[in-house]
């Protein structure tokens, strides 16, 4: 059986109450069309990643969002999250945000092309209204900008 | 979505929905690691052309520890701990 994070979550923020966990209101569905050796790929990530000299975000209500390069020799990659989580992954963002995996999968040629850049904005925003009409949509426009067929989230 | 968390993925139905077994934090794998890093993010993808349906979790059967042991779940308990 998976781990159960929610109940770990509740007991550890008590006597606050436990998160709310909020499902889009207009659920996205669209089946894959096209393989992933002709698809144009980037990814998004909820760690609050950038790079180095990229303006730092600021913890807990950020709704910027940064672009990060999808070439790994472009910097060094920072995480903002405040999670304490991120002690292990702080050591190496690779492991929550694999631009390296994803780079040498399209060097072989199971990944088509990458795009450009990958996104990456501050996961755990309680504002969800503004997450869905604001953040999201941004992203959304500059992943058509880039044709990215394929947006690939790694939850932080 | 390639997630850690099986039970929040399940209730917020992303629309195609990868599950790793690993804990939060490391869904690739250890720091430093890159051929694993990479092993699992090319199996997690090899799943993707299998989506029928919004809301469905697949799991490609990515486990922490090699003999599947569930050893690691403590020790993610008191990390969690710490964070708060």
């Amino acid at each position: 059986m998976p781990f159960q994070y929610l109940p770990v979550m509740a007991q550890n923020s008590a006597p606050k109450p436990p998160r709310v966990l909020v499902s889009p209101t207009k659920p996205a569905w669209c089946p894959i069309k096209k393989p992933l050796s002709e698809s144009r790929v980037a990814l998004l990530s909820s760690a609050a990643l950038r790079l180095a000299h990229q303006e730092p975000f600021i913890p807990r209500e950020d709704f910027n969002y940064r672009r990060v390069p999808s070439d790994p020799s472009a910097g060094e990659l920072i995480i903002d999250h405040h999670s304490g989580i991120g002690r292990v992954p702080k050591q190496d963002p690779e492991i929550v945000f694999p631009r390296t995996a994803l780079a040498n999968l399209h060097k072989r040629g199971d990944v088509g092309s990458l795009a450009p850049f990958h996104f990456s904005f501050m996961g755990g925003l309680r504002d969800h209204g503004k997450i869905e009409n604001e953040l999201a949509p941004a992203i959304a426009n500059d992943l058509k900008q880039a044709q990215v067929d394929l947006a690939l989230l790694v939850p932080y | 979505m390639i997630g850690t968390a099986h039970d929040i993925m399940s209730q917020v139905t992303p629309p195609h929905a990868l599950f790793v077994d690993h804990p939060v934090g490391r869904t690739f794998g250890p720091p430093h690691d890159r051929a694993r890093n990479q092993a699992v993010l090319a199996r997690a993808l090899e799943e993707l052309p299998k989506f029928t349906r919004s809301g469905e979790i697949r799991d490609p059967g990515l486990q922490w520890l090699s003999d599947g042991s569930r050893i690691w779940e403590d020790e993610l308990r008191a990390e969690m701990r710490q964070d708060h």
